[in-house]
């Protein structure tokens, strides 16, 4: 069972989390679920997930910050993380612009309104699976 | 009342000749009547002094040797009186001395018994001159006073020493000054902790041959420091006829207004910006959870239902971004993070990356062999918006089948990036108006092509900002090139 990748999702919708957590679930992932930043960093250090799917704009702490911490902690450093971000849709963005021009240590990026089928691939692709 | 004004300002000026010697009297009257002028006599100082407490008089012929009352009795009384007066004193054989002394005590000027007519007559008109002169300097003083204190702008002036010459009521008012005067305090005493003396030296200390102007945003704070107001400061310094530094002038415009309205503007784009797009993104997931069957088994009419509320979503949150970028170019909110781009590598991977869309339409997109293109200083995402909004709306306006073209050149001022397509064309009425925002043109070939109308508006913005600028040709039922041009330096 535990084989099983374990996907954090970190958004301040719980709408949001439910319907990406269902979609992972139907894909035989396991999830876990955190509403804003200092939650998320409760769950990773509990449950350290393979990998966290991490909005950009919410309360207390966000995307960014959340994920420079991450990938600062060497403990952590090691897990996936997505961002999802809120860019224009049908522009083609290039890797180092993908957040209004600010470089992050994410892994990748999923831009919003999410595609969760566009999701489920990216998902698999950064798990190598 | 009015008339006596009217007439007041419109008569030749008043003398009043106060000596008593009958024949001076007589002689001046009738050489000054024959100018014109309305003229007076008195044969004491008191008599003299009793009119001029009634009347006023410009200019008085006044005799300093005078039995009763003296000359310089009744010029001092007549100072204080009429401190405009212009008076001249009119002298016997051995008092030079004495007109001198009445010129120090402010006299215009003297002349000598016997005199000649002439003699009287030039001094007289150089006298009238002079009143001018001060009633022109005094109306000019008036009207600048009246000016500057009635100005919304607060105004300050200071000398070479940084002393206050001149704040007007705005001035003082903007720096909370209150009660005492603030003219002979030094800048810092008046706008002590502000920022103001710093401009105000740097004014003072301009070279010459300089001309600048020293602005700054201040912040004014309340008694417990929380901002209040923001200040725009704007210092230059005044020259003499010789081009000498003489003081700086300082004007303060009030900007609070105008810099809340900036932040209400710019807390509304991020609010609408995640307020409004969240839900519709999260309603958009839920849907596809749905539609996926994650929530249980969905009936095939449904699904279709669920597929149309979906693309109304889709539209919306695209309508929304639009809006927001509009409003965030607009604002001059979208910081313009400019860097070095290879303008091949982007036009490359644009056009690449709408080939599935346009193969989609059957539409063949190509990519004219690029030339040697420099490199260019801008907001790398801009000019991806800006090319993918032009190669999205020709496969858009473009009927199955056709084809659109990108291309890419250089002359020696701007880069040029074409979309070219063989599509519906736009007539030339609708040539105009196609970049104002929400403008669609609407005919029965462009009914089924959805759209918020923003895209070539955000275009154009986007262009311009970066001090470029977008043309297009066209011709209905022929097809259409757009092309943006961005400068190739700064």
């Amino acid at each position: 069972m535990s084989d099983r990748p374990l996907i954090l999702v970190v958004d301040d919708d719980p709408d949001l989390v439910e319907s990406v957590s269902m979609k992972l679930e139907s894909n035989d992932f396991r999830v876990a679920k955190a509403y804003d930043g200092i939650e998320a960093w409760d769950r990773i250090r509990e449950e350290k997930p393979n990998l966290v799917l991490l909005d950009v704009m919410m309360p207390r702490k966000d995307g960014y910050e959340l994920c420079r911490e991450i990938k600062d902690d060497s403990a952590f450093k090691d897990i996936v993380v997505v961002l999802l971000t809120a860019v224009a849709e049908n522009v083609k963005s290039s890797k180092y612009t993908h957040q209004d021009g600010k470089s992050t240590s994410a892994d990748d990026y999923i831009a919003k309104p999410i595609d969760l089928d566009k999701l489920m691939a990216v998902v698999r692709e950064n798990l190598e699976l | 009342m009015k008339d006596a004004a009217t007439s007041q300002n419109l008569r030749g000026p008043a003398i009043l000749v106060i000596d008593d010697e009958e024949r001076i009297r007589n002689g001046c009257q009738k050489v000054l009547a024959q100018e014109g002028f309305e003229v007076e006599t008195a044969e004491s100082g008191e008599i003299g002094l009793k009119m001029i407490a009634e009347k006023y008089y410009d200019i008085i012929l006044l005799d300093l040797m005078m039995p009763s009352l003296s000359g310089f009795d009744v010029l001092s009384r007549v100072k204080t009186l009429h401190p405009d007066a212009v008076i001249i004193v009119i002298s016997g054989y051995a008092t030079v001395e004495f007109s001198i002394e009445a010129m120090k005590k402010g006299a215009f000027d003297f002349i000598p018994k016997p005199f000649m007519p002439d003699q009287l007559r030039l001094l007289v008109t150089k006298a009238i001159e002079y009143t001018r002169a001060l009633k022109d300097i005094a109306n000019e003083k008036s009207r600048m006073r009246v000016l500057i204190n009635n100005l919304t702008d607060g105004v300050l002036a200071v000398d070479t020493q940084k002393r206050v010459v001149l704040a007007n009521p705005a001035f003082l008012k903007m720096l909370r000054h209150e009660g005492e005067e603030a003219v002979g305090l030094s800048v810092e005493e008046l706008c002590g902790g502000s920022r103001i003396e710093a401009l105000v030296e740097s004014a003072l200390s301009m070279p010459e041959d300089q001309f600048e102007e020293y602005g700054e945003e201040l912040v004014r704070g309340d008694a417990a420091g929380v901002p209040e107001a923001v200040l725009s400061a704007r210092c230059v310094p005044f020259r003499d006829r010789a081009g000498r530094n003489v003081g700086a002038i300082t004007v303060l415009h009030d900007i609070t207004v105008q810099k809340k309205m900036e932040q209400i503007k710019s807390d509304f784009v991020s609010m609408v910006s995640h307020e409004v797009r969240s839900p519709l993104n999260s309603v958009l997931a839920q849907l596809h959870v749905i539609t996926d069957g994650l929530a249980g088994e969905v009936t095939p009419k449904q699904m279709e239902i669920l597929g149309r509320a979906s693309e109304k979503i889709k539209s919306l949150l695209s309508l929304s971004t639009e809006l927001l970028d509009l409003a965030r170019i607009e604002s001059g909110l979208m910081a313009l993070e400019k860097e070095r781009v290879n303008p091949a590598e982007i036009v490359e991977d644009q056009t690449a990356f709408h080939e599935a869309a346009a193969r989609e339409k059957q539409i063949t997109i190509r990519l004219a062999p690029l030339p040697e293109l420099p490199t260019v200083v801008v907001n790398r995402r801009n000019l991806e918006e800006v090319l993918s909004n032009l190669i999205v709306n020709a496969i858009k306006y473009t009927p199955e089948g056709g084809q659109v073209d990108v291309c890419a050149s250089t002359d020696e001022k701007y880069l040029k990036i074409s979309v070219r397509d063989n599509g519906i064309g736009i007539s030339p009425e609708d040539q105009e108006r196609v970049f104002a925002p929400f403008y669609r043109i609407k005919n029965e070939k462009t009914r089924y092509t959805i759209g918020t109308g923003l895209g070539l508006a955000i275009v154009k913005s986007l262009v311009e900002v970066h001090g470029g600028f977008i043309r297009l040709q066209s011709e209905a039922e022929k097809g259409s090139t757009f092309s943006a041009y961005f400068p190739l330096s700064e």
